[in-house]
């Protein structure tokens, strides 16, 4: 007789209905299979995407994350923004090809000690039928091609025209703008040949909040048709004052699509997780991705923190998954789709794909438009009572 | 290296029947840092307690687990005892190996592992646990009560006398509530006016009670001895500062058949109009669903003969803020609806019982108006279709309540005194007319109450029938009341002059928006939630807020005025000092590191964090930071959840506690 896979279990759990719940179950003797860990934590609120990625880390075999129901909230409507996460957390998931029978949500209350049972057992038995999680092993002959960086050349011309008179007219005090090798700062209005016609993804925003650049005052900045909504973001989340920067648009806008998303999501998750790995096997985590980011302007970023690691800092195969998917998920509500990332990643990973993933997410499920208005509430930060919750127990 | 004790417990058998408790000590031993684990069969017990204390002592411990039940159970308990023996307490963790362990999993092997796993996550995350103190905030020493019945009543003036100011919020414009439409009440039979109208008097001159008639509470903010109160004080359309109350205006309004709130519908009120003669304050009101002036610009009479000029049509409804330190909620009860429209479709009326048909079907309230002095009719027993004293009277007991069809289960516990009470007034007005009363069962539990009820039958001889009514019809001007009396066997068939239906008591209207704005819980019915039913009565899970009366269930007026003066104390013990002690389990901010996205602010459910600015010294603006208010914030954590850069975070939850927890899966 071989012998019975016992799953690995954790449950991130909130202190005043589920806690509370598993409690009952205990006082009822209400038996079940020994296999699950509580984490107990404040509330569903406080539990966050990072810790279900470092679960399967080490080594769980299934999530489980339980709070209040709807209207129940200890605290009022920390579970409603969890619910809202989570909306948005699937779905990038999903792209990844992340086996979501996996991963569990629950309201399970205080009073409810048998649901408490029933969600373990079942949970339970349904990652017994699917055998322990592992990563994906990278491939063994090639980490697949990548895609071919590109470069865009434009109209030079109309752009330093604008640029001269912007500075002879003070307007700024600084254009940037697109230089023979990264960025160029222009300050006098005889420099502005110095803008070329080549651009190389840069989206040209990620430089506003360098100290330096602050400091050579008001700043205009050459804007490919995706770029400006950075600016949008920027404002909604208090890095730059209303208006405060002035554009200069070059290029035609492109037509953008989600076929290659579409492509993506039609082969079987098992595929789709293991050309990821493929993927994310290349990646040498140089963080260019990041730095290139208008959106990645954290004073320290949570891949360099170590206490504690939540995301492993040297390119493991895990832990370069749980960077790729916290750099996507910090980007919901928040890209703006000009590419920067995937132009500026040397080894070709399609990183847009799962931007994309979660940027369809919130344009179909909350009707938000990132780029448009910068008094728009941003749709994570806040909930509504009809956010749809059907993925939940 | 910290010095860490593990001390397991049996729990007797609890936890030693299916855990192994001596071998889950020896592999908690093995880990880094633990200097002793032991185990011991009731740590909770004092002997258990002093074990703990002398290990803390003897190893030099700086940390403790304590592998037993749930922390719900006894964290508490723990801290103390480690504090006692200089540990600081919030370095002390449990591991649940009761409830979530021996308790579920009957396999010893099994269970011992996993018992073995969960003081292993309590170790990893003690080990980086850091000392905490409990956060001092001030107390406002100022409170609100919300409703003005006889409980906010006796709340107000307990908490008044006792020296605090009082902010008292009635939705009405006038206080008394219920109480001041009674007619006498049980068991005494004392005129209720006469007991309630002093203490009315008393709350509008008391000089530390600020009256709010015809108001609402609009919004709550803040928390326990900091909320902060917008009152809606709705057009009344006189300024009650101005009025003297000297009628000019009232006696000239020509619209003078509009249903009186206050009689129930039996009596009339004029458009302009002070709800009942003894009403505090004794200033009238505007109908503006009525009055001509408001309604079509037409009339104006009042406004022109006011000698004080206190009428404004102009007037509009006004939101002030107030500061309170706790809250009470009184806002008592209303009948259910009898007939067949409902609030919601849980709930079912009865129509059978002709109440709104038959204009002599009436509920309880109504029949008080008619028992009382001041009264549609000056308290003679005269029936609403065409004023004959009725002769024969029907009182249906448990009209909604206690039956699951209708959707209120509950048992509305006032009813069967009052109906004895109605019947026994009846008889003291109406000599030779005869009660009859249709009941379930007599509950008059209380002090004097039953002998009441036993007078009812025996000296006024009021006819009991143990009978449900199946149907009420009306045949030749008679109201034919048919039932089984179920001690006889027999069919009951009553031809009533008057039917009075003993509706059940029901949540007054918009609590549940009220609880919602208190963070407060209701159960499904409405009424409001205590903390603990036998310990905690009038204490609800919010800090600062308390209940009492109807709001909480249905109640008399003893017991109602018991639960005020009880929530008042708690009041009064919330101020008796200058500083509260809170939690210090709740979230801060790294401000070297928050980027100030301000992400936290829109995911905070208290509004407790702020955009805060550092500057140099000279005034120049360093960085924006988001900063947390410590008297608002609860500790929940959303904020750390939606953090790109985890800059904040939960004293007692830290990122590295929980990830330390989850490694030590690993």
């Amino acid at each position: 007789m071989s012998e019975v896979f016992e799953p690995r279990i954790v449950a991130f759990v909130c202190n005043w209905c589920t806690y509370l719940g598993a409690d009952l179950a205990g006082t009822t003797r209400l038996e079940y299979p020994a296999n699950v860990r509580i984490v107990r934590l404040p509330c569903s609120g406080r539990i966050d995407f990072n810790l279900l990625i470092k679960a399967f880390e080490i080594g769980a075999d299934a999530v489980l994350v339980s709070g209040c129901h709807p209207g129940d909230c200890h605290y009022n409507t920390g579970n409603y923004h969890a619910r809202r996460r989570w909306m948005l957390f699937r779905p990038l998931l999903e792209v990844l090809g992340f086996d979501m029978r996996r991963l569990h949500f629950a309201w399970i209350s205080a009073a409810e000690s048998r649901k408490f049972q029933q969600t373990v057992k079942q949970v339970v038995e349904e990652t017994r039928q699917l055998g322990p999680y592992q990563y994906p092993a990278p491939p063994t002959d090639s980490y697949g091609a990548g895609r071919e960086p590109h470069k865009n050349h434009f109209d030079a011309a109309a752009a330093q025209q604008r640029a001269r008179e912007m500075l002879e007219a003070k307007e700024v005090d600084v254009v940037i703008g697109y230089g023979s090798s990264g960025p160029v700062f222009i300050r006098r209005p005889e420099d502005v040949d110095q803008i070329t016609c080549e651009e190389t993804g840069l989206n040209l925003a990620a430089y506003l909040g360098r100290k330096e650049v602050r400091a050579m005052g008001r700043a205009a900045i050459l804007t490919k048709p995706m770029d400006a909504g950075a600016l949008v973001v920027l404002e909604r989340e208090s890095q730059i004052e209303s208006g405060a920067v002035k554009t200069i648009p070059i290029g035609e806008p492109g037509k953008g699509d989600f076929s290659d998303l579409d492509a993506l999501l039609a082969l079987p998750p098992a595929e789709r997780m293991a050309w990821w790995a493929g993927e994310f096997a290349r990646c040498t985590r140089c963080y260019a991705c990041r730095q290139v980011c208008p959106m990645c302007y954290c004073e320290r970023c949570i891949a360099d923190k170590n206490r504690p690691v939540v995301i492993d800092t040297s390119p493991t195969p895990v832990g370069n998954f749980a960077w790729h998917v916290t750099r996507a998920f910090h980007l919901a509500g928040r890209c703006v789709g000009c590419g920067a990332c995937n132009h500026a990643c040397p080894v070709g990973i399609d990183l847009r794909l799962l931007n994309m993933a979660v940027h369809r997410a919130v344009a179909e499920q909350f009707d938000f438009n990132v780029g448009a208005d910068p008094k728009a509430e941003s749709p994570i930060g806040c909930w509504a009572p009809a956010d749809h919750e059907e993925f939940i127990r | 290296m910290a010095r860490i004790g593990v001390f397991l417990c049996w729990c007797g058998e609890n936890i030693a029947r299916t855990v192994d408790v001596a071998r889950v000590a020896e592999l908690s031993a093995q880990i880094p840092g633990v200097r002793c684990a032991l185990d011991y069969k009731y740590m909770c017990s004092d002997p258990g307690q002093s074990l703990l204390r002398e290990k803390i002592v003897s190893e030099r411990l700086d940390r403790v687990v304590v592998a037993s039940c749930s922390p719900h159970m006894h964290l508490k308990t723990f801290r103390k005892a480690a504090e006692r023996a200089g540990i600081n307490p919030y370095l002390v963790e449990m591991a649940n190996i009761r409830e979530h362990c021996s308790w579920v999993h009957p396999d010893r092997e099994q269970a011992t592992l996993k018992a073995a796993e969960l003081v292993r996550m309590s170790v990893e995350k003690v080990r980086h646990n850091e000392p905490l103190r409990p956060i001092k905030v001030p107390v406002t020493r100022r409170a609100l009560v919300i409703g003005a019945g006889v409980a906010g009543i006796q709340a107000a003036l307990d908490i008044a006398d006792g020296g605090y100011e009082v902010v008292l919020v009635e939705r009405e414009p006038s206080i008394g509530g219920k109480m001041a439409g009674l007619s006498e009440t049980f068991p005494t039979l004392d005129c209720s006016q006469c007991i309630l109208t002093p203490r009315m008097v008393e709350v509008g001159q008391h000089p530390r009670i600020k009256l709010y008639t015809f108001s609402e509470v609009e919004a709550v903010d803040g928390f326990i001895g900091n909320f902060t109160i917008t009152i809606r004080n709705k057009a009344r359309y006189v300024d009650i500062a101005k009025c003297t109350g000297c009628g000019e205006c009232w006696n000239v309004c020509p619209l003078k058949k509009n249903p009186s709130e206050f009689d129930y519908g039996m009596g009339f009120r004029r458009a302009i109009y002070v709800p009942f003669p003894q009403a505090v304050p004794a200033r009238p009101v505007i109908d503006n669903k009525v009055c001509a002036k408001l309604v079509r610009n037409g009339c104006g009479l009042c406004e022109k003969k006011c000698p004080t000029g206190a009428i404004s049509f102009k007037d509009e409804d006004r939101l002030i803020e107030e500061k309170v330190g706790a809250i009470v909620v009184a806002t008592g009860y209303k009948l259910y609806s009898i007939g067949k429209e409902q609030p919601s479709d849980k709930l079912h009326g009865y129509g059978e019982y002709g109440y709104g048909k038959y204009k002599d079907v009436i509920d309880s309230l109504q029949f008080e108006r008619l028992l009382s002095a001041s009264g549609p009719t000056s308290g003679e027993v005269r029936r609403p279709s065409d004023g004959a004293v009725p002769k024969n009277i029907v009182f249906v007991a448990c009209v909604g309540s206690r039956d699951n069809a209708k959707g209120l289960s509950y048992c509305s516990k006032i009813c069967c005194m009052y109906t004895a009470k109605h019947a026994m007034l009846y008889k003291h007005k109406v000599h030779d007319g005869q009660a009859h009363v249709f009941y379930m069962d007599i509950r008059s539990g209380g002090k004097g109450y039953d002998e009441f009820v036993r007078r009812a039958i025996e000296q006024d001889g009021a006819r009991y029938y143990r009978s449900r009514v199946s149907k009420i019809t009306q045949e030749n001007g008679k109201l034919m009341v048919r039932g089984a009396d179920t001690l006889s066997g027999l069919p009951v068939t009553v031809e009533a002059d008057l039917v009075v239906l003993a509706a059940a008591m029901r949540p007054a209207d918009g609590v549940q928006e009220l609880a919602r704005k208190l963070n407060v819980g209701y159960d499904e019915f409405g009424f409001l939630m205590e903390s603990h039913p036998k310990l905690r009565p009038v204490e609800t899970n919010t800090g600062g807020v308390f209940i009492c009366g109807a709001c909480h269930s249905p109640k008399d007026i003893p017991e109602s005025v018991a639960q005020a003066s009880a929530a008042a104390s708690k009041v009064q013990l919330t101020f008796a000092s200058e500083e509260l002690t809170r939690e210090p389990e709740i979230a801060g901010v790294n401000e070297r590191m928050c980027a100030a996205c301000f992400r936290c602010m829109g995911a905070c459910p208290y509004h407790a964090i702020e955009r805060a600015e550092i500057h140099a010294r000279n005034g120049d603006l360093i960085k924006r930071t988001a900063r947390v208010n410590p008297g608002l914030c609860m500790g929940c954590g959303t904020c750390v959840a939606v953090c790109p850069s985890k800059s904040m975070d939960i004293a007692g939850f830290t990122e590295q506690e929980i990830y330390s927890m989850v490694e030590a899966l690993a």
